[in-house]
């Protein structure tokens, strides 16, 4: 028998037909590993002599979570427990898992920066990206590159409505004080996004944090990959200490 | 059913109705206990073996650790489909192949590419209810197809038929099944694809367990059957064959357009895999396999003995033909499953999951791994048994 071609029944519409498709696959990156400290990938290696190659927690490792939950209170001032981080596959999944549970279908995302990296999720959800508030706004993306007066002036509208706020540090250019969680009204509305991509991007490390919707946040993405890569935590997790340190 | 203990906590009560939640709420639960004999979770308690763990190190040391193609690393893709051609019958390239973060991200890709909202699809009952999540979110409706203990949990052509639609576009196979332990056998799966191609079907088959299978029985991919190749989705990890589960590393095979449409969905989903964990995975489907039957005759022992144990407590069960479940039907205790699984945590120490986890109708049914050395299943034994007598209706 010949490898088959094509299915015997259409695709969903949302990946086929004429509709706009969601970006294509990366290219092969090099690098990445070799230019990582040895004791990082010693603590790899560690983690997987003593046993670590089961599912971890699904949230995350607790040193992961408790260091995302400090380096936030350091970075920020925020208070956010470790309980409401999920360390993710990448900011990929972390986008993905936000979009895709917090804003809605048929609704409008409001992006005033770089909406590339959110474009796919949700033409799968099926939201619709604006650049300017309009009525259907259900959830508003942020990130520290976009001009600071303009997150103000959209923060303080955010105040007045039930707009989700994803704040994505990862990849991010600048790297500012300021955070949307800081202002106490919207706390429970923000979540953050961040990872190691720049730094680790094979091991695929990222994290979600905060908000009153961390709960769901850890399920919706359980629901996918049921834990992120135990031996990328522990690589991830030693990364960060010595970058630290 | 009498529902002898009003006093389950509420974070057990609150996700009562939600399987997937259920499990991880008792797990929560046991997990701030001391002592607790854990036959809940489907993770294999034996070792990832030593020469995939050494490959993983070698490619670390080796800074072999950058981003991959979305679709994974070539050289796996082509292992798993000359994996696939010789030992699963499959008629798959390199390009019908690609690699996911653990089995489950491989449904909820396929799920994604092929359902559109009302299109339903036909899941035996009981389920994976993690599954769940992923028809939801596609706008997908589950429509249950019966299976039951006589019968040892195999699917019938014949109930498959029965609940088909004008609206119903895929079957779900899990075989070996989760959580029951059956498997579907070649004449079923045989007569499964006569309807599947009369009705024009699409078949997605997990395949997870397809390597733990107990003697005599034997694992059939359905995909290999004339006219199946451009109708079915199989989906495999290596997860449980070689114990491999916190590396999250899966694989689907599939029609080159289904791969094409997965990847595009998997890259703004999680992107490629950790790198580090497919080249354990290469070395896990090119080097020696004695592994995969070594760890095949320890589940076999275990197996005997919790079978031992669950006709001391007078549970009946279908033969389990392959997994590592053993999916048993604890009505002679008239204790509502939830119960019973709250009891058994609370005053036997041991977590194991009930029949609701898997299915609202199964409130008279567990599931227990024997994922725990046969030593500590003979404790788990001789901590329920005492419970089951003092509650016993």
């Amino acid at each position: 028998m010949k490898p088959p071609q094509t299915l015997s029944r259409p695709l969903a519409g949302r990946v086929a037909g004429d509709q706009p498709h969601p970006p294509a696959p990366s290219p092969m990156l090099q690098g990445g590993g070799a230019q990582l400290p040895p004791n990082v990938i010693e603590a790899a290696v560690a983690a997987l002599e003593r046993g670590e190659t089961h599912y971890t927690d699904r949230p995350g490792i607790p040193e992961f979570r408790a260091w995302v939950a400090d380096h936030l209170a350091e970075r920020f001032g925020l208070r956010i427990d470790p309980t409401e981080v999920t360390i993710t596959c990448g900011s990929t999944e972390a986008r993905f898992v936000t979009m895709t549970l917090l804003a809605e279908a048929g609704s409008a995302v409001l992006c005033p920066g770089d909406s590339s990296r959110i474009r796919g999720a949700l033409h799968i959800l099926g939201a619709e990206i604006v650049d300017s508030v309009q009525d259907d706004v259900s959830l508003l993306y942020l990130s520290p590159d976009v001009y600071r007066e303009t997150s103000i002036e959209l923060l303080q509208r955010a105040e007045d409505t039930d707009w989700w706020i994803v704040y994505d540090l990862s990849f991010a250019k600048t790297a500012p004080r300021f955070h949307p969680a800081q202002n106490e009204k919207l706390a429970s509305r923000v979540v953050t996004i961040d990872s190691l991509s720049a730094d680790l991007a094979g091991w695929r490390l990222g994290w979600m944090a905060g908000s009153a919707a961390a709960l769901r946040l850890r399920a919706g993405k359980q629901a996918i990959t049921i834990c992120t890569t135990a031996v990328s935590q522990w690589a991830g997790l030693e990364f960060l200490r010595s970058r630290k340190s | 059913m009498t529902l002898l203990n009003p006093n389950i906590p509420e974070s057990v009560r609150a996700v009562a109705a939600d399987g997937t939640q259920l499990r991880y709420a008792l797990m929560e639960m046991a997990g701030q206990m001391d002592d607790i004999i854990t036959l809940g979770r489907g993770d294999p308690d034996l070792p990832t073996p030593p020469h995939i763990v050494e490959a993983a190190n070698r490619a670390m040391r080796e800074g072999r650790t950058g981003l991959t193609p979305v679709q994974g690393l070539p050289q796996l893709r082509g292992a798993i489909a000359e994996h696939m051609r010789a030992c699963n019958g499959l008629p798959v390239a390199a390009e019908n192949v690609m690699v996911t973060t653990g089995g489950q991200e491989g449904l909820f890709l396929a799920i994604q590419a092929l359902i559109d909202p009302g299109d339903e699809i036909l899941v035996p009952d009981p389920r994976y209810t993690s599954y769940d999540d992923a028809i939801r979110r596609a706008g997908g409706e589950m429509v249950m197809v019966p299976t039951d203990r006589e019968d040892a949990f195999n699917l019938e052509a014949e109930a498959v038929e029965g609940a088909i639609t004008p609206a119903s576009k895929a079957l779900l196979i899990v075989t070996p099944s989760n959580p029951t332990a059956g498997i579907v056998t070649e004449d079923r799966l045989r007569a499964i694809a006569d309807v599947c191609i009369r009705h024009n079907l699409i078949v997605i088959v997990d395949e997870i367990y397809g390597r733990i299978v107990y003697e005599p029985w034997r694992h059939f991919s359905i995909g290999s059957l004339p006219g199946m190749a451009q109708r079915t989705i199989t989906l495999d990890a290596f997860s449980k064959a070689y114990a491999m589960t916190g590396w999250r590393c899966g694989y689907a095979a599939a029609p080159e357009n289904v791969i094409d449409a997965m990847a595009r969905v998997k890259a703004v989903t999680t992107g490629p895999v950790a790198t580090v964990s497919q080249w354990a995975g290469l070395a896990a489907i090119t080097g020696p396999q004695d592994c995969v039957g070594d760890y095949l005759k320890i589940y076999t022992e275990r197996r005997a003995v919790l079978l031992d144990g669950l006709d001391r407590m007078g549970f009946a069960y279908g033969e389990p033909r392959g997994g590592l479940f053993v999916w048993a039907d604890s009505s002679s205790t008239g204790i509502h499953a939830a119960e019973l699984s709250y009891l058994l945590l609370k005053e036997g120490r041991v977590l194991i999951f009930p029949g609701t986890a898997f299915g609202e109708n199964w409130r008279e049914y567990v599931r227990i791994t024997m994922l725990e050395p046969i030593e500590t299943l003979k404790e788990a034994v001789e901590r329920m048994l005492p419970v089951l007598e003092r509650y016993r209706v």
